[in-house]
């Protein structure tokens, strides 16, 4: 045990320490067997597909997991994505500025991002109860924005191409593959936030205030900053994600996103995240998304089950992916 | 602080007081550790200890009282003010995240940076190279910097705890329980690196409940009981047996 660390070579090592190594393998056996086994799962149409479906719960995730590294969670990202799908999209449609809706998109969520951070560190109330309680308010507040009124339009604007145009070069090399700049700006997001994650003292700081919020605090980590500016983070995530939204269906309305807080939990654990903090990570929880989409497109393909049943199969994924990581750990 | 003479304390704490509401759990306490001095601090669950200490180290305001550091009257607002003052704790499970690895659990709080064009980035070599080289340094070899402390024994966390003290210059260290969850080997490490630090100039403040550990290291008892201070004692003075009596109130000064 004492020398094991030393003796495992660097590729054993990488998969018992690092978190993406879990679900790097499970995405693995999945494409693999959904390959082998579903007629038309390999093929550019539905590998693209899959990545479309997974992008916006993939952008809420990012902000799920630091959370969730950081020891924390937000059930409140549902409204907070309606509410810059609505704000983006009154100051885009009808001649609106673009720059602006982006702005007041982002800014609006990030500061209900600080005010769930408020709370959970200000009154210690836990941030399952918090954001619970938010999501209801935050619903509330999108309501009263939006007057209850779905919000549709049918121009065709530069700044929809920008976030979810059609990656044209790929579609005209590529027979049936419908990339769209969607995945473009989510996976630059994962690699931003995964290497802010790592490779920066903030990054640092959320790990040690997920792994023992106690020491961290002896050392001097600002553990209460460090958990608002997750929460802030996750704000920004889910506003960012209700740009893509509306971009690529040019529809909002009050209940969009909802459900995708669990979705994104779900992903953040199937990525390798642990609920109880202080470890994880970014690309993992990119995995997780992407595995729990390639399910979702594997099963409706199969035609086993119907389509609509499709949960069942993300529950037994979920425990699945969980068992699996906790003994790649273990043989550590 | 080493300018101010042999003969000025490191800390004295002065007539300090501390309510919780109607609770008074610190009843004018007067507490000295003086310099290359291991100080004993003992007591009964409740009786104060970790409510001295944590006044000591930023995490309790005193109700009133007065903290000097070096004969310098000071306040220690937070954990990481009292830090930038040299005083650093190794609390008994608090010391260390189990999730991070030796370096970044060293470093924490105190991370070295590089610049990147504009940004700050971790330096993650330098930290791996000093992490080892300032453990390496009081006699404590680790396999690699990059293991998880939480995979190492608690007698290998105390001592890297220990090392983190002295790598970035503190003058008083302060154990919290620092041999509780240990094997009789273990313990006899963590008294030995005890030691070590006050050979290296820190002085200690040593918190236990066990009457044998405290008596191995310390050069002065202090003992506390129901928020006030019954008295501080040499070795010369007072036996295991007596300190044991002391603590629980079997018998007076």
């Amino acid at each position: 045990m004492t020398t094991l660390a030393l003796r495992l070579r660097p590729a054993r090592r990488f998969v018992v320490e690092s978190p993406v190594a879990g679900p790097a393998i499970t995405l693995v056996v999945v494409f693999v067997l959904f390959s082998l086994f579903v007629p038309n799962f390999l093929t550019w149409r539905s590998l693209s597909g899959i990545v479309n479906a997974a992008t916006l719960t993939g952008v809420v995730t990012v902000g799920i997991t630091l959370l969730m590294i950081a020891g924390e969670f937000d059930l409140s990202v549902g409204p907070m994505m309606a509410m810059g799908g609505y704000l983006y999209a009154l100051n885009t449609v009808e001649g609106g500025n673009p720059a602006l809706a982006v702005l007041l998109a982002l800014l609006v969520p990030g500061l209900m991002g600080a005010v769930n951070g408020l709370i959970v560190t200000r009154t210690m109330v836990p941030s399952f109860i918090t954001t619970l309680s938010t999501m209801f308010i935050f619903r509330g507040i999108v309501w009263l924005l939006s007057g209850g009124r779905m919000l549709q339009t049918i121009e065709k604007l530069l700044v929809y191409d920008v976030f979810n145009g059609r990656l044209a070069a790929i579609a005209d090399a590529v027979k049936g593959a419908n990339f769209r700049t969607a995945a473009l700006w989510w996976i630059a997001l994962v690699l931003l936030f995964q290497f802010i994650l790592v490779r920066t003292k903030f990054g640092n700081h959320v790990f040690a205030t997920g792994g023992s919020a106690g020491a961290a605090g002896a050392t001097g980590v600002n553990v209460k900053r460090t958990k608002l500016m997750c929460f802030i983070i996750s704000g920004l995530m889910s506003g960012f994600a209700g740009i893509l939204l509306f971009s690529q269906f040019k529809t909002v309305k009050i209940a969009s996103g909802a459900g995708v807080e669990l979705l994104a939990i779900a992903a953040a654990v199937v990525g390798g995240a642990s609920l109880a903090g202080g470890y994880g990570s970014i690309i993992g929880g990119f995995l997780g998304v992407l595995i729990i989409s390639m399910l979702r497109t594997g099963v409706v393909l199969t035609n086993l089950i119907p389509a609509d049943n499709f949960e069942a199969i993300v529950g037994v994924t979920i425990i699945a992916a969980v068992i699996f990581n906790n003994w790649i750990h273990r043989k550590a | 602080m080493s300018d101010n003479g042999h003969d000025t304390p490191v800390v004295y704490m002065e007539n300090i007081v501390k309510r919780f509401g109607t609770i008074t759990a610190l009843d004018g306490v007067d507490f000295t550790v003086n310099q290359r001095e291991v100080v004993g601090l003992l007591g009964d669950n409740g009786a104060g200890k970790s409510t001295l200490i944590k006044v000591l180290t930023g995490v309790h305001t005193p109700t009133s009282g007065q903290i000097y550091l070096g004969g310098e009257p000071v306040k220690i607002p937070s954990p990481r003010e009292a830090r930038a003052l040299g005083i650093e704790t190794c609390y008994q499970d608090l010391a260390l995240v189990p999730l991070m690895s030796i370096t970044r659990n060293f470093f924490l709080g105190r991370e070295l940076m590089r610049n990147f064009g504009p940004l700050k980035l971790l330096d993650v070599q330098e930290m791996d190279t000093q992490a080892r080289h300032a453990l390496k340094d009081i006699g404590i070899h680790i396999r690699s910097p990059n293991e998880k402390v939480g995979k190492l024994s608690g007698g290998e966390r105390q001592s890297i705890a220990i090392g983190r003290a002295r790598h970035f210059g503190a003058s008083l260290l302060i154990l919290d329980e620092p041999t509780s969850a240990l094997s009789v080997g273990e313990t006899h490490k963590v008294l030995t690196y005890t030691l070590n630090a006050k050979e290296r100039g820190l002085s200690v403040i040593f918190i236990s409940h066990n009457v044998g550990h405290v008596y191995q290291v310390a050069d002065r008892f202090t003992i506390i009981r129901h928020g006030q201070i019954v008295g501080n004692y040499t070795r010369d003075d007072v036996d295991e047996q007596d300190i044991a009596d002391l603590i629980t109130g079997e018998r007076e000064k």
